[in-house]
């Protein structure tokens, strides 16, 4: 019942409290003709109330039906109703507790009109949890001027499809793992060199400045050299977005989103393509491999360019060659041996971090951007940061780059560089440079 | 489908019937029903752009609908009708023929609860009806909505 509907019960009441205290049979046939106008106007909402629930028809399409735990995945629901003359309708979609929702449009209004209408919605969402999830179905709310009434449409009709959401890891699985009778053994793409320098035989036709005459001479047969052809390699950009749920300098994303977006339109229009790489945190969120067409690359940057749920947090965890390197200083520390309780304390350190050594697992953000580095031609890499919250995933993409041997160049908001300390995060990078 | 619009008819028909009732009665307060027919007349102007206008119309129409009642129970139900056209017409709830429909069926529902008013010697056992009427309507009500909620809102995965 609504504000209008629960003034109007008041006077009603008041009204046949004054009729049975006055004996007036004027009070008595404006609060009956008053409860008649009530009551019939809420057996008419209800018919109408009924007659939208029945008149709704959903269809939901996820872009895929089963997904990794942390992948965002888009989801179109289509929900068709009949809404009939004084009402108003609002459609909520509702969402399984299992996900996060990225962006998107999950709530449609629809006005009086007799014929049936489309409501879209048109979303993104991340599992954060794995399993088997169902999508529930959507919440109806109805009013007109007097009444308004909700009702959440679980059953079969407007509930599904299921998604498949499997587990990952936080850890990349060990390179080596072996049992009684079997090994297991991983290996990374290979990629082929682009340089490639073949030599065959001369045949008639062929330029003479090709031949090669040092091996002709040797094997008493004309050589000549094949070429490789000449190919342009357009640097990555890996774009770290920040967490939704910590504050973030705004104004720093905004004119991250410029510089990321004047990056990729001139890498298309001088290499012809762009890769992108989006991540948040140690999530790889979205990976786009050369990109030819600038349209298509700007609707990549236009959808994902804003803060994201991350489903996997670090916080300071260090590198195997970190802890290899505090050893190897210590190690300097002991032998050069100044102080006795210094070697001690050194010692015992360097016998934790040995320690540690032994059980330290590759992250499994780590192994991804290598995979991902390995799966493309690039020789590099711009990274785009605003440099707030743990750092820990840029110290390991810059690792993966460093051992890809890639080019790395780090570009951060002007603002954030005398907040961060360089030499402890970004030391592996190439450059440090900063966009306004 | 044709919409009816009814802007003014129901206030020109409700000054029109005011007046009649006014002249046929003969009462020595006479000015009262046209006082409260200015109220609702002011008060229809004034709340145009007003929200839950409905509630502003049917709090000054209660004044003329118990001022011609007292008069008598049928020019009081005849302003009850008016009245009831007035607050429909400013929701735009009249406009389709199936809410004419409504509106006639609302004017026919009244008129036994007048006869019953008509009929009765006090308010007690009238009361008791309307309200147990009421309340049986209310309790069906509720079973309904129980079981169709039940059909279509089914249980969250």
């Amino acid at each position: 019942m609504r504000r209008c509907a629960q003034g109007l019960a008041l006077v009603l009441i008041l009204v046949f409290t004054c009729a049975y205290i006055l004996d007036d049979m004027a009070l008595l046939l404006a609060g009956g003709t008053l409860l008649c106008a009530l009551s019939g106007q809420y057996l008419l909402f209800d018919h109408r109330f009924r007659k939208v629930v029945t008149s709704i028809q959903v269809q939901r399409t996820p872009e895929r039906s089963q997904v990794r735990k942390g992948t965002t995945l888009r989801v179109s629901t289509t929900v068709s109703v009949t809404v009939p003359h004084p009402m108003s309708v609002k459609i909520t979609e509702q969402l399984p507790p299992q996900v996060v929702i990225q962006d998107g449009n999950t709530e449609a209004d629809a006005g009086p009109d007799p014929a049936p209408q489309t409501c879209q919605f048109r979303y993104r969402i991340t599992p954060v949890v794995h399993g088997n999830v169902q999508f529930p179905g959507i919440s109806l709310s109805v009013r007109n001027a007097f009444f308004e009434n909700s009702i959440d449409l679980f059953s079969e009709a407007f509930s599904g499809p299921g998604l498949v959401i499997q587990p990952v890891g936080f850890f990349e699985p060990s390179s080596r793992r072996s049992s009684a009778e079997s090994r297991e053994v991983e290996k990374l793409k290979v990629v082929s060199g682009f340089g490639i320098r073949a030599l065959r035989e001369y045949y008639a036709g062929d330029d003479f400045r090709r031949i090669d005459w040092k091996l002709s001479a040797k094997h008493n047969k004309l050589f000549v050299r094949e070429y490789s052809g000449m190919v342009t390699m357009p640097p990555l950009l890996i774009i770290d977005l920040p967490w939704r749920g910590a504050p973030y300098p705004e104004h720093d994303l905004n004119r991250m989103v410029s510089a990321v977006t004047g990056m990729a339109e001139h890498s298309i229009r001088s290499f012809q393509y762009v890769s992108i790489l989006i991540i948040s945190g140690p999530n790889i969120l979205h990976f786009t491999p050369q990109e030819k067409d600038l349209q298509q690359g700007i609707a990549v940057l236009r959808e994902w360019m804003h803060p994201v749920e991350r489903t996997v947090h670090q916080y300071r965890i260090p590198d195997r060659a970190d802890i290899r390197g505090a050893v190897r200083h210590l190690e300097m520390v002991i032998i050069e041996g100044k102080n006795s309780r210094v070697n001690a304390f050194s010692d015992s350190l360097r016998k934790k971090y040995i320690s540690m050594l032994a059980h330290m697992q590759v992250p499994a953000f780590a192994g991804q951007v290598a995979r991902t580095l390995a799966s493309i031609e690039i020789d590099e890499i711009y990274l785009f940061t605003l440099g707030c919250g743990d750092s820990s995933h840029i110290r390991q993409v810059i690792r993966q780059a460093k051992i890809a041997q890639m080019v790395i160049h780090t570009r951060i908001p002007d603002a954030r560089v005398h907040i961060i300390n360089p030499d402890s995060i970004y030391k592996g990078a190439d450059t440090l440079e900063t966009f306004t | 489908m044709k919409p009816v619009i009814w802007d003014y008819g129901f206030l020109a028909a409700l000054a029109v019937g005011i007046a009649g009732i006014t002249l046929m009665s003969a009462s020595p307060v006479w000015y009262l029903t046209i006082i409260f027919f200015c109220l609702i007349a002011g008060v229809w102007y004034g709340t145009r752009t007003w929200p839950d206008r409905a509630f502003y119309l049917v709090c000054a129409g209660e004044p003329l609908i118990l001022a011609c009642g007292s008069i008598n129970l049928w020019t009081g139900l005849f302003v009850i009708w008016m009245v009831a056209g007035l607050v429909c017409n400013a929701l735009r709830i009249l406009v389709l023929h199936e809410e004419i429909r409504f509106f006639i069926l609302f004017c026919g529902a009244t008129v036994p609860v007048a006869v019953l008013a008509r009929v009765s010697n006090h308010v007690v056992l009238p009361l008791l009806l309307l309200c147990t009427v009421t309340g049986i309507i209310i309790a069906i009500q509720a079973i309904r909505n129980y079981k169709f909620r039940k059909q279509y809102s089914g249980v969250r995965p």
